[in-house]
């Protein structure tokens, strides 16, 4: 890239000084000042290059980090979704060993790639990915114990990876919130208002907690109907390990 | 009756230890969304005052634009950069206390970047103008970090913001050189047009992605060709003064 820049810089420099060279032969006056005046904007302009280069670099190894999270963020909540009656144990605790590679193999790798202080300028490259992995961490905690995984909880995992020495990457609470999934949020609405993502996000969030409340009252009301599901024989599925809410 | 054999399978099964689990859960949950709810108020008040100062530096720069493109109107240009100098001062008061919120959150720059980017550019395409019309050069970007008085800030003027901000200047050079011809001065397409040429291979020396950036980049050719044309007329027609005459016959 870098190469095929100043290939092309250089030619402009070579074919420039030709069509000049005719004029300057009679004001030979002019042609310290207009050399000066050229190599300083192509000073000034070789440094910007420079710093482009570099960032879109950064930028790239950010969202290729990103999407390694993603994908393997995805599989873990699959994973998870896969819990049954008779295997819970089993998939969740394959899930939670993936969880751990997702951490050391690639969200390791962002938080390297982050390292330093302007990684909010590079935020819409990985927030998307902190979110998903949020989420699967935890929806794991979630089905294992039925709490939440707190931000801090979170972060420390994280800040193991860093280098110490450097301000290592935490998540901030807007991803830590856009990838949970609780009713608290909505006491944030009001003051939330930069911010149209979570706005959105929220109103999923209402509608989801709606389906739940809805699916609670059948259950309650209507239990005895219930039909088993997947060739459930009984309805005392130990989904996410919660009692029933009216007890 | 079955309803309630139900309930009592799940609570002996799924329940047990885990009955008084969910009040503690809940606390610490709520402890949490407290913390949550506090610092986003903190980010939400700071925002509130960045968005404040943007909205000055907003009309700040509207003067300041309007003091510079009376140089359209052939307004002697001594008195047009006294003017314009003058709103200097007001801007980079505002840039102060932009940089006293900065850095008040260390770290989170890029954070409320989005919220005064705009005016940045708007504020840097001004002042290189300013820059030209004294001097027929380009701002740095040292100088312009400078005047702003940024030099000290965390992460300074962002450097796209400074490349964004050129790329208004060049739109608005063909509009200043057709006035400047009219006006009578017909050395200015020359020298607009060595200037912008150089602008434009400079630029072309960077990386760009496809993005904001790019597509005003690919805006400086058109008016680089705009200058071209009015340099062509002014030639073409040998208004151009002495040295391009030279130029011509030799």
């Amino acid at each position: 890239m870098q190469l095929a820049a100043s290939s092309i810089a250089r030619c402009f420099r070579a074919a420039k000084p030709l069509r000049l060279h005719q004029c300057d032969v009679m004001s030979s006056f002019k042609k310290p000042r207009m050399i000066s005046t050229n190599s300083v904007m192509r000073d000034e302009f070789a440094k910007h290059a420079d710093y482009l280069n570099e960032f879109n670099d950064k930028r790239e190894k950010v969202i290729k980090a990103s999407r390694d999270v993603t994908i393997n963020s995805k599989k873990v909540i699959f994973q998870v979704h896969r819990v049954r009656k008779d295997n819970s144990e089993e998939v969740l605790s394959k899930a939670e060993k993936d969880l751990a590679s997702v951490t050391s193999q690639y969200m390791s790798k962002l938080v390297e790639e982050l390292q330093g202080t302007d990684f909010w300028k590079l935020r819409h490259a990985y927030t998307f990915a902190v979110q998903e992995y949020v989420e699967a961490a935890t929806f794991c905690r979630f089905c294992r114990e039925g709490t939440i995984l707190d931000l801090k909880e979170i972060n420390t995992t994280l800040h193991s990876l860093g280098d110490s020495h450097r301000k290592p990457l935490q998540i901030s609470t807007i991803d830590y919130l856009l990838g949970n999934i609780y009713r608290e949020l909505t006491l944030l609405a009001p003051i939330m208002d930069d911010s149209s993502e979570m706005k959105k996000k929220l109103e999923v969030m209402l509608q989801s907690v709606t389906k739940i409340e809805n699916a609670c009252f059948n259950v309650h009301v209507r239990g005895s109907e219930f039909i088993p599901l997947l060739g459930e024989n009984d309805d005392q599925f130990p989904y996410m390990g919660l009692p029933y809410l009216d007890s | 009756m079955e309803k309630a054999t139900a309930r009592d399978d799940s609570s002996s099964a799924g329940g047990g230890g885990e009955l008084d689990h969910p009040i503690s859960v809940f606390l610490s949950m709520e402890r949490q969304f407290e913390e949550f709810r506090s610092q986003l108020m903190d980010s939400g008040s700071i925002r509130e005052r960045i968005r404040s100062v943007a909205t000055e530096m907003e009309s700040a720069l509207r003067v300041m634009h309007a003091c510079i493109i009376l140089v359209h109107q052939s307004v002697p240009l001594p008195e047009v950069l006294k003017k314009t100098k003058a709103q200097i001062v007001v801007l980079r008061d505002l840039c102060g206390r932009l940089a006293e919120i900065l850095r008040e959150c260390p770290g989170q720059y890029y954070r409320y970047h989005a919220d005064w980017r705009s005016e940045t550019q708007t504020a840097v395409s001004l002042l290189a103008f300013l820059h030209y019309l004294e001097t027929e050069s380009l701002l740095t970007h040292a100088e312009a970090q400078n005047i702003l008085g940024w030099d000290a800030l965390e992460f300074g003027l962002d450097i796209e913001d400074y490349l964004i901000g050129l790329c208004f200047l060049s739109n608005e050079l063909p509009r200043y050189v057709v006035n400047q011809v009219t006006a009578g001065d017909y050395d200015c397409p020359r020298k607009l047009l060595k200037f912008l040429t150089e602008l434009h291979s400079s630029f072309q020396m960077l990386n760009l992605r496809n993005d904001f950036l790019r597509r005003k980049f690919d805006g400086i050719k058109y008016d680089l060709r705009r200058v071209e044309e009015v340099y062509y007329d002014v030639k073409i027609r040998g208004l151009a003064p002495g040295e391009s005459n030279q130029e011509q016959s030799a």
